[in-house]
């Protein structure tokens, strides 16, 4: 297989990343398999459960509400988790959140971590910090267990190692055992659960995410479907939950709401093996459960969507994955390319709304359709299509957008206000066009045409033009014969730069 | 113990630190929605589940099959037995024909009197927590059969609740490699919901430290999504509905 090491994808850009996933055949197949596979499941689900809609607009509303009384909620949480005996710690950023986590580790003079999956951790690149302190982070959900000894990041929400297959796995996972496993799934799975028992008994500290928390009581929820959460909580003598500020729900009867949304909708199942509400450390008759029990909350950015009305809805997203089985950008495309913790129409929007620097900004929400799908599958109805157009007017607005499509906006604007001049517009193309047209098709791949013309080509203007339709191609035509403009290219030479300083690409923590 | 005393004052002091933090963190996010804090608890309109949901119910016997084909099409097997020495006839004959020789028990007094000492004499049985210099993680760990009652189920997702107590380990669902778990069919409703609301009512104090929903045999789809059984918890699981 040529897959090998494409989960670090190495390309600067969105579409440097996505040409290199869309040039490994397994990847692309894996992901369009598995993609559709939970699709139908989805579907299937939600149709059997019936008035969908419905319950997709109860989930909106509860989501609406909390976040619109966050404040509120939140700290109810806070009180109450006390009460139940949790250390509960705040953390404005992901230096913060992993401050206080590596402080809690030495404390404890941990020697390993047992994590079960939690897409925080990976936002704060946690376990590159517990290494550096002689701590071994251990993942152990089955699909995170087998990136890590490849030393990738996740490329899915809900399958991570979805850019893998089996001869893959089993090689990853022979050199972990020194010896050969045959690469077949019961024998690859039964290695980790043997493997991994031992580690949940010896381990230290058991880390965990968190998918909802309950204001009433201060519970913290986890849906799973190994078991390895349950471990994580139950075994250890220290559990320690990451937990973005934005996971409350008021009370156990929204979970009820919750439970029939998510895992319908990441997986097609009514609900997952495993649904674990965990209400402070083990009480102290109690023969099992952590003796002490941490909640971190974190904020890392989520605070920057609040009481922006464009944005705010995002913290409304129960991290399902549906969108990104939804999309025909990311069925193709694949999870590495969006170079981010997050992927998918959602990642699309998490990523540039988490980072306060709009100049850092990638080109992430270009690779998208508009298509709508992601909303139609959000079971919260988070309108990401929207949130893609502000985006990309936000970039521009604030002059870090692509100068050649601002201009060509500008330009379209500008031309389309007056019929007089779209009309010597018009003529001043069918001139232009000479140049590079021949047979009436344009193959020429400069300017804004290089990417479009990569594939296919550009028809030529025809000589009697639609008049009200396609004034843009004639304005971009225009600009774009001036190659790219010298700030983009100032832009991505400088990611390239950081990529080389920093060592790394950004997203992973291999 | 100097150390121990050490952890607690760095507990004491990382504390006050987030107390602190709180009114500060609390305040930038009502700051963020343009507002002072609130302290009233808001009107929530939206609470729980849609009303028609709330008034779905289905009868014993459609409660029954709903929730033995759910729980059978994720891979869990479900048995209709008649009495409690039902129960214990199937356990023991299974016992036997899977060579358990570990099982262990929650200390509960339905359990107590199923008898299972009796029952399968050849098998080593525990009693969770029924001896404070036991190891009792080690115990279920190595356990071939974890016997637990279930205190609610519901049909329409195919689900066993069950809670944690000082008699009722977390571990005893969790580590054995066979999980049996006993429904008196009174303990089994439709909806989740009516599950939830006994939190709801009881509120904070009245809950255990472990809630766990539990739907069938651990499994994971991770390696290219070929299904595999047993990956960290329980590869069969029985439903031993009674009554």
């Amino acid at each position: 297989m040529s897959g090998g090491g494409h989960g670090h994808s190495n390309g600067a850009t969105v579409k440097e990343r996505a040409d290199i996933a869309l040039n490994n055949d397994f990847l692309r197949k894996a992901v369009k398999f598995t993609t559709e596979r939970l699709k139908g499941g989805k579907l299937k689900a939600t149709d059997e459960h019936g008035n969908w809609e419905e319950w997709r607009e109860r989930g909106k509303q509860i989501r609406l509400h909390t976040v619109a009384h966050l404040d509120y909620y939140l700290n109810q949480f806070v009180d109450n988790a006390r009460a139940n005996g949790v250390h509960v710690h705040f953390a404005d950023t992901a230096e913060e959140a992993v401050h206080i986590s590596l402080s809690i580790a030495e404390r404890k003079k941990a020697k390993t971590v047992v994590k079960s999956k939690s897409m925080v951790t990976e936002e704060l690149h946690l376990n590159h910090a517990l290494e550096s302190i002689g701590v071994d982070p251990i993942e152990t959900d089955l699909g995170e267990y087998i990136i890590q000894l490849a030393g990738e990041t996740p490329s899915h929400i809900i399958i991570p190692a979805i850019h893998k297959n089996r001869y893959q796995i089993a090689d990853l996972l022979s050199v972990d055992a020194g010896e050969t496993l045959e690469p077949d799934t019961q024998v690859l799975a039964g290695y980790v659960r043997r493997k991994l028992r031992t580690k949940f008994l010896e381990a230290d500290i058991g880390m965990t995410g968190c998918n909802f928390a309950i204001a009433e009581t201060g519970s913290m929820v986890l849906f799973e479907n190994e078991g390895n959460a349950r471990m994580v909580t139950t075994v250890p003598k220290t559990q320690i939950t990451l937990m973005g500020m934005e996971r409350i729900i008021p009370s156990w009867a929204d979970l009820e709401v919750m439970a029939t949304l998510l895992p319908r909708s990441a997986t097609g199942q009514k609900l997952t093996v495993y649904m674990s509400g965990i209400t402070g450390p083990r009480r102290s008759e109690d023969a099992d459960g952590p003796d002490e029990m941490h909640i971190i909350i974190v904020d890392n950015g989520r605070s920057l969507q609040l009481g922006d009305p464009e944005f705010q809805e995002l913290l409304n997203c129960i991290r399902c994955g549906a969108c990104l089985n939804a999309c025909p950008v990311y069925r193709h495309i694949g999870g590495h390319a969006y170079g981010g913790t997050y992927s998918g129409p959602i990642g699309a929007v998490l990523k540039p709304s988490l980072q306060k620097n709009v100049a850092e900004w990638d080109d992430i929400a270009n690779a998208s359709s508009l298509c709508g799908a992601c909303y139609e599958a959000c079971p919260v109805k988070i309108p990401l299509h929207d949130m893609l157009i502000y985006l990309r007017r936000r970039k521009i607005e604030q002059g870090h957008g692509d100068k050649v499509e601002a201009a060509g906006m500008k330009g379209f604007a500008a031309i389309m206000s007056k019929s007089g001049r779209f009309k010597t517009v018009l003529k001043l193309g069918k001139l232009g066009q000479k140049l590079v047209a021949r047979n009436g098709e344009i193959r020429i791949k400069v300017g804004p045409l290089k990417g479009w013309n990569s594939y296919r080509v550009t028809p030529s203007l025809p000589k009697k033009s639609f008049r009200d339709g396609w004034g843009t191609l004639e304005a971009e035509l225009r600009h774009g014969l001036q190659e790219i403009a010298p700030e983009a290219r100032a832009r991505m030479e400088q990611i390239v730069k950081d990529r080389a300083k920093g060592g790394g690409h950004g997203h992973g923590h291999g | 113990m100097d150390t121990v005393r050490a952890h607690q004052e760095w507990l004491i002091e990382m504390e006050a630190e987030s107390r602190s933090k709180q009114t500060r963190f609390i305040n930038g996010i009502s700051a963020k929605l343009r507002r002072p804090m609130v302290t009233e608890p808001p009107r929530h309109p939206y609470r729980g589940a849609p009303d028609f949901w709330n008034a779905y119910e289905w009868g014993e016997q459609e409660r029954i099959e709903r929730f033995t084909s759910n729980f059978k099409s994720v891979g869990g097997h479900v048995e209709r037995l008649a009495s409690m020495s039902d129960v214990q006839r199937f356990i023991a004959d299974k016992a036997k024909e899977l060579g358990a020789k570990y099982v262990i028990r929650q200390n509960q007094p339905e359990l107590d009197d199923l008898d299972l000492e009796g029952a399968i004499p050849e098998a080593r049985i525990s009693v969770w927590n029924s001896d404070p210099e036991q190891y009792w993680k080690a115990r279920a760990a190595e356990a071939d059969f974890g016997v637990v009652m279930a205190d609610y189920a519901a049909a329409y997702t195919g689900s066993i609740t069950v809670l944690s107590s000082k008699d009722k380990g977390r571990s005893v669902s969790l580590l054995p490699t066979v999980l049996m778990a006993i429904i008196p069919v009174e303990r089994l409703v439709t909806r989740l919901g009516e599950i939830m609301v006994h939190f709801d009512e009881g509120g904070r104090e009245s809950l255990p430290a472990g809630i766990h929903f539990i739907s069938g045999p651990s499994r994971s789809a991770d390696i290219e999504n070929d299904l595999t059984i047993g990956v960290h918890g329980p590869g069969v699981v029985y439903a031993l509905i009674v009554g």
